[in-house]
């Protein structure tokens, strides 16, 4: 039971679950500007940037899916945004020794803009239209910098769900060696 | 340097290519789909509940730090409302009755004949781009995807997804709601007229007699559509009305067909109607669609009709009902804001308004209704 509880997958979907049910109360009623702050999708990159690639696509896919499946728009769309957001992050993490924790927060909120705009890119695609309008652009900014001040302390809640332990963390990424 | 080997690309197309097959099958509408998101629904459920019973204080702490001035100027405009809309209402009242006596009469669905549930809004939506709210109310009431949702002010949305004891509501401003709709051109409002009816009432007697009597009263011209206010006047006594005491210009906000009811002096046979045929507004159909929060609904694929005429701004709308449509005639959307003309066939696009202040909703109406060509015998 315990060693079930360590695995990665099983702590990312606890975690999820208790931050989607915070995403779905909390951040409905505390709106910054009109926009709600997505904490699932900070979550997958800053997973992107404490595990690499790997860890931050598959994190970005298992909460993108858990978002869609209390929302109304189509099944998988926030996951295969969330997969390639986690994605970016690792690939910015392993071409960096170090980050500094400001360096997480731009990256987290860089890429959450990156990717509010590439979702409604792909739900305009997919047929759905009325997501790129004019408001996109606020939307953008105010996700981008709420969830970069999120980093703070959603890193090292992501380290916690990927399981990665101190000695790895600051050693330099696996990646570099191969 | 090799960053990425050949296993890590593939497991990200991997991921990809789930997420495409997941999208094409939520799509198509695949019952696995919709059985997965029961199942979550299920598992999700008292995790939300008990977040948002912790979440509650920060929530109404939040609420009362960021919007205290709104809620007081939004406080004094209601008020203002509130009064505006008083005189309007007593006179709706009236012709509301009747409109439903008429419809019964006729054999016509009315909002009044069918049951509904009523349910609180209990979450907004969590993504930026979808407009729905969360109910508590679910199947466990009668609640079925598709029903109608409705406020005091008119439509809400429609139910997307049910559970036992909650459901999702689409909004009518997101962008995938769409419904059958009326717009009705609103008669011109004219500035009221005094006109003079002469009675004339014959009693028979040994001694035939006639007597004379006159009324004075304050109508609207004729063109003018008073809902609510199907002004009879007593028929038996011929007495002097004064409605200059009446705003009709209030009262025209509430206001549909042209039907302005005058009672005669006569004694005879009661009160007639006068019906100005030529000036009724007839109802133009189309497809009221919503295209997210920025900007307002709008009605498309306008039927050309010559008797209509040129849609005016303020025309109201309706949804329209019929057999295959989700929701029953009559349901208020909106007004006409703005006419955009569009050249060649494809006709004007109008601007709505919607009469719901769907951005603060609190209690809901879910009309129990299925169209006729969904009801499974």
């Amino acid at each position: 039971m315990i060693s079930l509880l360590n695995r990665p997958v099983t702590r990312l979907f606890l975690v999820g679950l208790l931050l989607l049910a915070v995403q779905t109360t909390l951040l409905t009623e505390m709106k910054f500007f009109g926009v709600i702050a997505q904490l699932l999708l900070a979550l997958s990159i800053t997973a992107g940037l404490s595990g690499g690639s790997e860890s931050g696509a598959l994190a970005g896919f298992v909460l993108g899916l858990m978002f869609d499946l209390v929302l109304t728009s189509p099944l998988g769309l926030s996951a295969l945004v969330y997969a390639f957001a986690g994605w970016g992050a690792g690939y910015f993490h392993s071409r960096t020794l170090a980050n500094p924790k400001w360096l997480d927060c731009v990256v987290t909120g860089v890429l959450s803009g990156v990717a509010t705009f590439t979702l409604a890119v792909v739900a305009n695609v997919i047929g759905i239209e009325g997501w790129l309008s004019g408001r996109l652009v606020k939307v953008i900014i105010v996700v981008g910098c709420v969830n970069a001040l999120s980093a703070f302390f959603l890193v090292p809640i992501s380290r916690w769900c990927l399981v990665i332990r101190r000695q790895e963390r600051i050693a330099p990424p696996a990646e570099l060696f191969l | 340097m090799p960053v990425y080997s050949v296993s890590r690309r593939r497991s990200i197309a991997i991921l990809a290519l789930t997420s495409l097959l997941l999208i094409t099958l939520d799509l198509q509408g695949n019952s696995i789909v919709g059985g997965v998101k029961r199942l979550f629904g299920a598992i999700f459920e008292p995790v939300q509940s008990s977040v948002r019973v912790v979440t509650r204080p920060v929530e109404n702490a939040w609420n009362g730090i960021t919007n205290y001035g709104d809620l007081e100027a939004e406080n004094q405009r209601l008020q203002d409302q509130l009064d505006q809309q008083e005189g309007a209402f007593i006179a709706a009242l009236a012709t509301a009755r009747d409109a439903q006596e008429l419809l019964a009469l006729n054999g016509i669905d009315n909002l009044a004949d069918i049951s509904s549930v009523t349910a609180q809004v209990i979450g907004d939506s969590a993504s930026n781009f979808s407009q729905t709210v969360e109910i508590n109310q679910g199947s466990k009431r009668g609640l079925r995807v598709g029903m109608p949702v409705v406020n005091a002010a008119g439509l809400v949305g429609k139910i997307t997804w049910v559970e036992e004891n909650r459901a999702i509501v689409l909004l009518a401003n997101d962008v995938l709601f769409g419904a059958p709709v009326q717009v009705v051109n609103q008669a011109e409002v004219l500035p009221p007229v005094t006109s003079t009816t002469t009675s004339t009432t014959s009693s028979t007697t040994t001694t035939s007699s006639t007597t004379t009597s006159t009324s004075t009263t304050t109508i609207p011209r004729t063109g003018t559509t008073v809902f609510g206010a199907s002004t009879i006047l007593p028929v038996s006594a011929p007495t002097t009305e004064d409605f200059s005491g009446i705003n009709f210009d209030r009262l025209s906000t509430t206001t549909i067909g042209t039907i302005v009811t005058i009672a005669p002096g006569s004694t005879s046979i009661g009160p007639t109607t006068t019906v100005d045929i030529n000036n009724l507004p007839a109802a133009e159909t189309g497809i009221f669609r919503g295209r997210g929060l920025g900007d307002a609904p709008i009605v498309e694929f306008i039927d050309q009709n010559s008797r209509f005429g040129e849609v005016r701004v303020g025309a109201l709308v309706f949804t329209s009902g019929g057999s295959s449509s989700l929701a029953p005639r009559g349901i208020v959307i909106g007004r006409v804001i703005k006419i955009v003309e569009r050249t060649g066939t494809s006709g004007a696009v109008l601007e709505v308004r919607l009469t719901a202040r769907l951005q603060s909703l609190n209690f809901v109406r879910v009309l129990l209704y299925q169209p006729v060509a969904t009801v499974i015998p």
